[in-house]
Formats: C-alpha cells, sequence, structure tokens
C-alpha cells in the first residue's frame, strides 16, 4: 500500500485561507484545485471533499476573508474613542493599493455578472459592510460630529465611494492615494465640512 | 470596415460570454470575417478587450447640451441603462479585473480613466467656476463605479434611479481650495 496524505488534520479553514490567497493572485480563471491544496498542505480531492468547484470556493473564500476581516475591525474600532477616528480607521483599512482582499472583490463582480448565486453573495456581503458604516454613523450623529441624515443612505454612498476609488488605487491609478480617499469620504460624514471653503453656486 | 465590424461583434460576444470564455472565432462569424483576420487585427485576448473598450468610449461622449443639462446627460451616458450602456459595462468590469491580471492592460485603464476624468473635469469647470473641478470628477468617477456596478449586479438597494440620484448629488460639495 502506498502512503496516502491525511487530509482528515486539514480543516476547512486552512483551504480557504489558501484558497483566498491563490484566487486573488492568479484569480479564479487560473486557479488549479491542485494549487489550493498544496498551498493548504493537503490533496485535491481532500479540497474537493468540502468544496465541488471553484466558483463555490471562491464564493467560500470571500465570506471567510469577510469574515476574518470583521473579526480584526471589531477589535479595532473599539479601541478608538471616537465615531470620526473609526471611520477614518475604517477608510484607512479598506481600499489599498496591494490589498489582495480587491482582487477577490473584482472576481466576485465578474462572475456574478453569470452567477446569480455569486451575486446573491456579493449582495449579503455588501449590506453587511454597509451597516457596520450606517452604525459608526449612526453613533457620530449621536454625537454630533456628523451630519444629520438617513444613515443608512450616507452609509451606501460611502461604500459606493470607497469601492470606486478601491478600483482605481488596485489599478494603480497614479492621482488616487489613501489621503485623497480619506478626505473624500471624510468630507462627506463630518458636520461643516461640507461649507468649508468656496463656493458651489453654479455659474 | 472590417475593423469596426470585428470590434462590434467583439463587444457583444464579450459582454455575453466573459473575455476569459470568448471564442475568437465567434467573434469572427459575428462578423463576417475569417478567424485569421480578427488575429490579424488584435493578437490577443487583451488587444481586444482594449480596442473593444476604446471603441465604446468613442461611440459615446458626443453630447452636444449646455449648462446644468450637459453634466446630467454625462452621468446619465455613465449608467448601466439597458442596452449598448449595459453591455459596455460589464467590459468595463472585465477590464479591472483582466488590468489586475495582465499589466499590459492597466495603460489602456488609465487612458480610458483619464479620458473621462478630463471630460467631466472640463464640464464641473465650466458650470462651477469656484469649485476644485479636479477634486469633484475624482469623487464623480468614483460614484459612478462604486454604484454603477451595484446597479449592474442588480443589488436591491441600488436602482438605477438610486444612482443616478447619487451621483447627481456628488456633483455638489468640493469646494476650491483657497
Amino acid at each position: 500500500m502506498s502512503p496516502r496524505p491525511s487530509t482528515a488534520h486539514v480543516r476547512r479553514p486552512a483551504i480557504l485561507s489558501a484558497a483566498a490567497e491563490v484566487i486573488s493572485e492568479r484569480g479564479v480563471q487560473n486557479t488549479r484545485i491542485s494549487d489550493v491544496a498544496e498551498r493548504a498542505g493537503t490533496s485535491a480531492p481532500g479540497v474537493l471533499y468540502w468544496f465541488e468547484s471553484k466558483d463555490q470556493l471562491l464564493e467560500e473564500a470571500l465570506v471567510f476573508a469577510d469574515a476574518r476581516f470583521y473579526e480584526g475591525l471589531t477589535e479595532e474600532l473599539g479601541a478608538l474613542g471616537s465615531a470620526t477616528e473609526r471611520l477614518g480607521r475604517l477608510i484607512d483599512l479598506w481600499p489599498s493599493a496591494d490589498d489582495g482582499e480587491t482582487v477577490l472583490w473584482m472576481e466576485l463582480w465578474v462572475r456574478s455578472l453569470r452567477e446569480p448565486k455569486l451575486a446573491e453573495t456579493r449582495e449579503r456581503l455588501d449590506r453587511r459592510w454597509r451597516e457596520t458604516i450606517a452604525e459608526i454613523v449612526r453613533e457620530g450623529q449621536e454625537t454630533g460630529e456628523f451630519v444629520e441624515g438617513d444613515p443608512d443612505g450616507l452609509a451606501l454612498v460611502l461604500g459606493a465611494l470607497l469601492d470606486g476609488f478601491a478600483i482605481q488605487l488596485t489599478l494603480g491609478d497614479p492621482a488616487v492615494s489613501t489621503d485623497v480617499v480619506r478626505r473624500h469620504c471624510l468630507r462627506l460624514a463630518m458636520r461643516g465640512a461640507e461649507h468649508d471653503e468656496g463656493s458651489m453656486e453654479p455659474a | 470596415m472590417s475593423r469596426e465590424r470585428i470590434l462590434d461583434a467583439a463587444v457583444n460576444r464579450i459582454a455575453a460570454d466573459g473575455i476569459d470564455a470568448v471564442r475568437i472565432a465567434r467573434i469572427a462569424m459575428d462578423a463576417g470575417v475569417s478567424t485569421a483576420l480578427v488575429h490579424y487585427h488584435f493578437d490577443t485576448r487583451e488587444a481586444l478587450l482594449a480596442e473593444a473598450l476604446t471603441h465604446s468610449f468613442d461611440r459615446a461622449g458626443d453630447i452636444r447640451t449646455e449648462g446644468p443639462q450637459r453634466l446630467q446627460d454625462m452621468i446619465e451616458q455613465c449608467l448601466p441603462l439597458p442596452g449598448e450602456q449595459e453591455r459596455d459595462w460589464v467590459l468595463w468590469v472585465e477590464l479591472w479585473l483582466r488590468a489586475v491580471r495582465h499589466p499590459e492592460l492597466r495603460p489602456t485603464a488609465a487612458k480610458l480613466y483619464e479620458r473621462m476624468h478630463e471630460w467631466f473635469r472640463e464640464a464641473i469647470e465650466e458650470e462651477f467656476p469656484n469649485a476644485d473641478a479636479g477634486a469633484t470628477a475624482d469623487r464623480i468617477l468614483a460614484l459612478i463605479d462604486g454604484y454603477g456596478v451595484r446597479a449592474l449586479l442588480g443589488d436591491p438597494a441600488v436602482s438605477l434611479e438610486r444612482a443616478r440620484e447619487e451621483i447627481w448629488a456628488g456633483l455638489a460639495p468640493v469646494p476650491a481650495p483657497h
């Protein structure tokens, strides 16, 4: 009998973490199940035992990466003193130039175009993200740091803005930096910031 | 013009099948030309995607209205409205990912973003002379992508109506630095 590698000790999280890395580096299209297995220290059947397709692997890897992101986030934000600081930190954590997660989101967008199930997952993850932003917005409104108005609406604008800038950052647009993103987002949210300079009356 | 016909066919096929799955032979068939001719004009998938998108951009962009109506019409042209614009949007989303994977596409992406930025910057400058037109254009582009991709994917929170209103609202508060 030839010795077969045991897969029992490799847990699902190790495979998902490996999948998130490999997919982010190479894309769903160029990821082979065996690449993920190798990264996770298991065999292809070991991966296929848990995930039947690459789309499923992408979906679950994103859900996994997302959960990991929120775990760290709750801790980080809890340590900060004000809603303004929390929003600022959230912005810093989101789009960055060499962020593997933005690429995973791009993969999800492209595949959601043709896979309704993935589109649903995207919507669910996005809703959670917006709820996280809305919570900070509500807090900032209560303390008087942020502008009044519908917190869910403001969370949606901030979410859209962050994604739009994340795309340009990921594509290496020299005109966009994290500072620029932060300035735009805080200007939208903070009380008084919208009237600070200049006039927006039409010509 | 066979090149034109190939690009029209490519835009439709890439939107339907995706850049990864699209078959060059199928584009050739749709365009009524030989596969060899498609390869002659575009030797890689990346070149085909880049040219197809540039082709879409060339067709758009011709807006003759003036004043606030002009900016409204520009935003309208950037929304994933059913039909041609939705199709162009699919290519746009494909471009983001493809450009990450294939750095040779980045200059095309950068050029298209620059073109859009200039287009908006000039119109904003004309309409709001006291605004920081560059920064406002930055924000409008980010909002178009952020709302556009959600509307394209049928997010229940982002109807086309909502996307249109929110992008328009994004024109307002970026005052010029003193």
